[in-house]
């Protein structure tokens, strides 16, 4: 963290435009600094940090990208893109369920989404969290043993 | 020592010169063995095979009048590539849908599943016009043929996903049946540079 920090700090004074026009102590609230505040506070926050859900991500490309494609936009009618799914994404009661159980062959496409039956609980939770917190339009995070629940809640014909 | 410097700087600049308007403009590879015949050179070409498209019309590409293909080999149940390389697909036939030096072939690897029927409801629901792009299938041996003939590999395999191992590779050839490129439809980068190989064999082929 100390490491972003001080990049933070130090990239003013790397500003190529003009690099000898700074003063050190009106740095942080100069006119000219101040448009790129945003873009520190993003540094300073989420930038250093890796990615939330990183796990679930690596599972969405080993179970979910081959079909839905690396940014959630499906193919053709064949393969819903996932942004439109909201409402099954924002419930994870549902989307738990839909990802453990898959769906029967659709009759209007003949495409039909596998099971996932070796995802456990752990992996299934950071899934969910992860879909949530990338496509959700109202996420809510999970934690394992509401996914547990979940699971076991989930009608297998 | 400047005077070696000058003689260096113009050698090499009058190499460059002369090497840079010397050559030929760069031509796709023919890919594939050759054959001498005689004095003539006979280049590996795809066979003109029988198929049956989406709408059950008989199928075949020596019929295609002075057109450039891209074909791939999928399955529509197929639950690895396909999809990706079909996506990779539809931005091939977006970039040429109103182009009508090209068209596009896509042959099913799994005859038993794939109907006419299941093919034109696949091209139907991926969107696209099937005169531009087909939708193909025909006798098993005779499709793992052309997959060959096309340098894709296809093997039956109990223990891949669905049944099937294949590559996603996409196939471009020439008016004269002769494969001049290709790309990997996996990986988006490969797909962008492949439109510069396409645009040059249009170039090439439509003097």
């Amino acid at each position: 963290m100390r490491v972003c920090v001080s990049f933070v700090f130090d990239f003013p004074f790397k500003n190529p435009i003009e690099p000898n026009n700074f003063k050190t102590n009106s740095l942080m609230f100069s006119t000219r600094t101040l448009p790129l505040l945003p873009f520190i506070l993003f540094l300073s926050t989420g930038g250093c940090q890796p990615e939330p859900y990183s796990q679930g991500e690596v599972l969405y490309k080993y179970h979910c990208e081959n079909c839905h494609m690396e940014d959630g936009s499906g193919l053709g009618k064949l393969i819903p893109p996932l942004d439109s799914s909201r409402l099954t994404l924002s419930d994870p009661v549902k989307l738990v369920c839909l990802i453990r159980n898959g769906l029967p062959v659709n009759k209007l496409t003949g495409q039909q989404m596998p099971a996932n039956l070796k995802l456990n609980e752990v992996e299934m939770t950071n899934l969910v969290n992860f879909l949530g917190s990338k496509y959700a339009s109202n996420p809510q995070t999970v934690i394992v043993p509401e996914v547990k629940k979940m699971l076991a809640g989930c009608q297998t014909d | 020592m400047k005077n070696i410097l000058r003689f260096t700087e113009i050698s090499l600049i009058s190499f460059l010169v002369l090497t840079g308007c010397g050559n030929e403009p760069h031509r796709l590879p023919y890919l594939g063995n050759l054959e001498m015949k005689g004095s003539d050179t006979l280049y590996h070409t795809v066979p003109d095979i029988t198929l049956t498209d989406q709408d059950s019309q008989t199928y075949r590409i020596s019929t295609l009048d002075n057109k450039i293909i891209l074909a791939d080999f999928f399955f529509t149940s197929c639950p690895s590539i396909c999809p990706k390389v079909k996506k990779q697909m539809l931005r091939l036939y977006e970039r040429y849908k109103d182009d009508d030096r090209v068209v596009m072939i896509s042959h099913t690897i799994d005859q038993r599943h794939d109907s006419v029927a299941v093919l034109n409801r696949y091209a139907h629901n991926l969107g696209v016009d099937t005169d531009k792009w087909k939708f193909v299938t025909g006798e098993k041996d005779s499709i793992f043929y052309l997959a060959d003939q096309y340098f894709v590999s296809v093997i039956e395999d109990p223990l891949a996903p669905a049944g099937f191992d294949h590559s996603g590779r996409i196939i471009l050839v020439d008016k004269a049946r002769r494969v001049r490129g290709f790309c990997e439809g996996t990986d988006p980068e490969s797909v962008t540079a492949f439109f510069d190989t396409i645009d040059k064999l249009l170039k090439d082929e439509y003097q």
